[in-house]
């Protein structure tokens, strides 16, 4: 020993229990910290990553500029990749087609395929030289054509246009779930094919300029400064918000109130870590207060008393930091590694052993500091209490009780416990608040989880694998090939719906529009989770019944009478209810009214459908859903809608996988917590439970006094934790799920009743190894200690 | 006619640390009668404390007996034994031992109170007047001195009025004065109620009130007789 500091280790090991008690809670706070910001950063490196696929790595596109624009823009320091991009016959309603389907023709440079979309490139090349053409990759099964093979594509006109495969990309979603194909010819060629025009500008070709900027801070501000030196309006400016939102860069408010939830989460996680810190340093406060008394007993100045206390709590947080951040970065990686494996396609880039940098130091500055801060309160205790007090044994009682315990109405030993909860009033806040804030976290986390159901469509149980379509959205697909699609053993479940777009209505004398909708059994069983009010019964058996789905500027309501003119006459429609939501998007202004087949037969006479879905067993096969394919009809398009639907899937998992880790890893953290925090309480109380066995408290009454210490907390954390959870429950249900879906906010009562069961257990875990402790703890020793 | 209220048989406490093996009591066996006042004298680590600590059931004897008004304190559970104790041992401790938490009367009362009985008030105002603390009924531990927390605690151990009243040196925190008002204490409770008292001293000037004397040397007791003070020096 060569400094008195040297006494910190030296201590630490004769007091290797509370020590390690203190290091588990730093551990418990810092793995909070970094594996909840971790996780946080993971899921939203991995959703950038899903939207650089689905949609692009670009950040803005231009529209309506000249080709001298372009290259000027193209030219400037902050921007990475600009490129070119027009597609012909996008929405195949131009009458481009190729092997008798619909083709859309896209022209672009080749950074467009190689760096706005990564991995596109399945086979082959970026055509190099004029009539070479990419095209999708469902054209190599279904045409059973290869690279170097002619092609033909048929213009609306029926004259040819001929190119040679040059490779082959990976088909989109959207290719497949309109049934069609897709080529990609380079800028000059498409320009070339391109029908009408005169001018020669890049808008005469619909083409669009997409722009990937170098970096991804303050997109915002360089969209401004990129509009005022090339004088672009807003409408020429389009954002992709998707991913703009994702780097934090979106100005679009729902994403802004999505940003302001993360932050309230971001607080309370920060809160919560810092709580655990400081209750748990504030319960062994006798014992630290009772050394530090000792040694200015023998000589040590006050300053020398708090670098003592500084270097213990840097001891603790030299072991329980890199701890703690290890244990979060595994858990990170398990993660990671189960999202890779769920949805490899989308999350293959993620890395096997990546570190969050951002969460680390998170979790080592928030734990630093509140380490500190918390061992700074007993150490300032304990460097003014005089030499004088320790020397006489009085340190122990630096904080002597202000008044006595009410025996009065309570037995003595509850009374006794409950006074111990409340002796010290910054314990008991502390203790109280972090068992509430671990509540408030778990009702504040629990709106992600509804947010997840609202936002992820595959999740609704209507969500088809097929959906054959009439084609021009009239009701024309028979009863009979519903039924034969029944009867196919790869078909889980099939169901039809009519549609009959934009009828004019009049309701309370307002006119608008609405979109009337059939529903059967199976759509009228899914919608029950979605009815805000009235009868799912009535509109079933009722006759010229319906339902409206909500809209924030609908003003219908429940019993109105909507007036739908049907081909010139006046058809009415009784509102008995109302949907929260529909899978169905109508057009803007445009409502919504879902009511049974008969009803809608009756109302516009029509009995056939114009959309047949088909939900497939697990594990249908290419070849099985080829057969499905043969069964139907050509005239209808066969929309393979399974890739759109794995690409949500994929979104589905790592939401699900982060979600529920967070409420999980808030569970269990809460358990570690009141365990840790209830052991420490009893360790600072040790001897007078010793004393108090000594003067003929049994163990039964020891016991019922720990316990209800700890039910105080738990009482006092249960109530304030509740109220205050279901407050930024409802706040947070607000920004999230409110603003966007309109759903009315009810109190989380399952969510409430597993958080305070949780509470319970652990409580009820908690007070079991201190009781054992003290049973197995020597009365004499604990006497002759004092 | 006599009545034994205490009877220690062939004790024996040997303390094992590793290989190291301390005989802390050996063979000791005596008795005391109701109302009897004894002290135990004895140098430092002699084995007084550890007989005065078996006694109260604090701890447990390696071999040998001990009756309290005819019950075997270690043929009974742990939990029946610490009723047991409660009831009918009185404890008064060299560091007084109370309960912070609880002023003045409630910590006489508390034996009572973890009997979950109900104290009779006149019995708990003879106490508080007995011992002089009728003032200072409601006062926390911690606004009394030493010589006042002795006697609350003299209180506790007379509250329930048990039959034997061990006490480890309750004048080693005090000064003279106010030692020689605990002893007197304790002589008139003895006195008074028929207690039966063993107390451990150093201070040989306080065995002159004690009907008798034992002293306990490397763990072996010896009966000095009655009120020797002679014997002792």
């Amino acid at each position: 020993m060569k400094h008195y500091l040297d006494l910190v280790p030296i201590s630490a090991k004769i007091h290797k229990k509370q020590s390690r008690m203190s290091i588990f809670c730093i551990v418990l706070a810092v793995f909070l910290v970094t594996t909840i910001f971790g996780m946080a950063d993971m899921f939203i490196r991995s959703q950038i990553l899903q939207a650089q696929q689905e949609s692009g790595n670009w950040h803005i596109a231009i529209r309506n500029i000249s080709n001298e624009k372009a290259a000027i823009i193209a030219s400037r320091p902050d921007i990475e990749v600009f490129s070119p991009y027009g597609v012909l016959n996008y929405r195949g309603n131009l009458g481009y087609t190729l092997g008798g389907k619909n083709v859309a023709i896209c022209g672009c440079d080749e950074r467009y395929i190689t760096e706005i979309w990564t991995d596109q490139l399945e086979e082959g090349v970026f055509p190099q030289t004029s009539n070479e053409a990419l095209v999708t990759e469902n054209a190599k099964q279904i045409m059973g054509v290869a690279i170097g093979d002619p092609i033909a594509v048929e213009t609306p006109d029926g004259d040819k246009l001929n190119f040679t495969i040059s490779g082959f990309m990976n088909n989109t979603a959207s290719i497949m779930s309109g049934d069609s194909y897709g080529i990609i010819l380079n800028t000059e060629d498409y320009c070339t094919i391109y029908p009408n025009v005169s001018d020669g500008e890049p808008n005469d070709y619909g083409i669009m300029f997409y722009a990937q900027f170098a970096n991804t801070r303050n997109i915002q501000g360089k969209i401004a400064d990129l509009k005022e030196q090339c004088n672009l309006s807003d409408e020429q400016i389009s954002s992709n918000n998707n991913l703009l939102g994702l780097l934090g860069q979106s100005r679009v408010p729902f994403l802004l109130q999505v940003y302001l939830a993360a932050a309230v989460l971001f607080v309370l996680v920060m809160l919560a870590g810092i709580m655990m810190i400081a209750s748990s340093l504030n319960s062994n406060v006798a014992q630290r207060t009772e050394f530090f008394g000792l040694m200015r007993c023998i000589g040590a100045t006050p300053k020398q008393v708090m670098r003592l206390v500084r270097k213990e709590a840097l001891s603790w947080c030299r072991l329980a930091i890199p701890v703690g951040i290890s244990i979060g970065v595994v858990v990170i990686w398990v993660l990671c590694a189960i999202l890779r494996f769920l949805s490899p396609e989308f999350f293959k880039a993620m890395p096997t052993f990546g570190f969050s940098v951002p969460s680390i130091l998170a979790g080592i500055v928030v734990d630093l500091v509140t380490v500190l801060f918390a061992a700074y309160s007993p150490a300032k205790k304990a460097a003014k209490v005089s030499p004088l007090a320790a020397v006489s044994g009085n340190a122990n009682d630096l904080e002597p009780a202000r008044n006595a315990a009410n025996t009065q109405l309570l037995k003595i030993d509850t009374a006794l416990g409950i006074y111990h909860a409340k002796a010290n009033r910054k314990n008991l806040f502390l203790m109280t608040s972090s068992f509430a804030l671990s509540i408030i976290l778990f009702l504040s986390f629990s709106v992600t989880v509804e947010f997840m159901q609202h936002t992820l469509t595959p999740l609704q149980p209507w969500t088809a694998d097929l959906s054959i379509i009439s084609p021009d959205n009239s009701c024309a697909i028979d009863k009979t090939e519903l039924d034969s699609l029944k009867e196919n053993p790869v078909v889980d479940l099939a169901y039809g719906r009519k549609f009959a777009y934009e009828v004019p209505s009049v309701t309370n004398g307002i006119e608008k529009k609405m979109d009337l909708i059939s529903y059967e059994q199976y759509q009228f069983d899914w919608a029950r989770d979605y009815l805000l009010e009235g009868s799912l019964e009535s509109v079933q058996t009722d006759l010229g019944t319906g339902l409206i789905v909500y809209n924030s500027q609908n003003t219908i309501q429940t019993g109105d009478t909507v007036s739908l003119n049907i081909d010139g006459q006046s058809e009415e429609i009784q509102i008995v209810g109302i949907l929260s939501n529909c899978p169905f998007y109508s057009a803007a202004d445009v409502g919504t009214i879902i009511c049974s087949e008969d009803t809608f037969e009756q109302i516009t006479g029509e009995s056939k459908y114009t959309v047949i879905d088909v939900q497939l067993v697990k594990g249908a096969t290419d070849e099985e859903v080829y057969v499905i394919r043969q069964m139907v009809d050509s005239s209808f398009t066969f929309a393979d809608e399974r890739m759109g639907n794995s690409s949500t899937m994929g979104t589905y998992y790592c939401f699900w996988l982060f979600i529920y880790g967070f409420l999980v890893l808030i569970a269990m953290i809460t358990i570690f917590n009141i365990i840790n925090s209830i052991s420490m309480s009893v360790s600072a109380r040790l001897k007078q439970y010793g004393a108090f066995r000594a003067i003929g408290v049994s163990m039964g009454q020891l016991s019922k006094m720990i316990v209800a210490e700890a039910f105080t907390y738990t009482i006092i954390g249960g109530v304030v934790g509740t109220v205050l959870g279901l407050f930024c429950n409802k706040l947070l249900f607000g920004m999230l799920i409110s603003y966007r879906w309109g759903d009315a906010w009810t109190p989380p009562l399952p969510e409430v009743a597993v958080i305070l069961l949780i509470v319970v257990i652990s409580i009820i875990l908690a007070v079991q190894g201190p009781i054992k402790r003290i049973r197995n703890m020597s009365i004499v020793d604990t006497i002759s200690a004092q | 006619m006599t009545m034994e209220i205490l009877k220690v048989q062939d004790l024996c406490k040997t303390y094992r640390k590793g290989e190291a093996k301390v005989e802390a009591l050996k063979k000791v066996s005596f008795s005391l009668d109701k109302g009897e006042f004894a002290a135990v004298v004895g140098e430092s680590g002699s084995g007084k404390s550890t007989l005065l600590n078996c006694i109260g059931a604090l701890d447990t004897p390696t071999s040998g007996h001990i009756w309290v008004d005819e019950q075997d304190l270690f043929s009974m559970k742990e939990e029946q034994r610490t009723i047991f104790r409660r009831r009918n041992i009185g404890f008064i401790f060299q560091s007084f031992q109370l309960v912070s938490e609880l002023n003045v009367e409630q910590n006489i009362m508390f034996p009572l109170l973890l009997d979950y009985r109900k104290p009779d008030p006149a019995a708990v105002e003879e106490i508080l007047e007995l011992l002089g603390l009728t003032e200072r009924r409601h006062h926390l531990p911690s606004q009394l001195s030493g010589g006042q927390q002795q006697r609350v605690a003299i209180g506790r151990a007379l509250i329930t009025k048990p039959k034997l009243i061990l006490a480890d040196e309750p004048t080693g925190n005090l000064d003279s004065k106010n030692s020689q008002d605990v002893i007197t204490l304790l002589t008139q409770a003895s006195r008074r109620y028929q207690q039966t008292i063993l107390m451990i001293t150093h201070n040989k000037n306080l065995t002159a009130s004690v009907d008798r004397v034992f002293r306990v040397s490397d763990g072996v007791l010896t009966d000095l007789g009655g009120k020797t003070n002679e014997a002792l020096s």
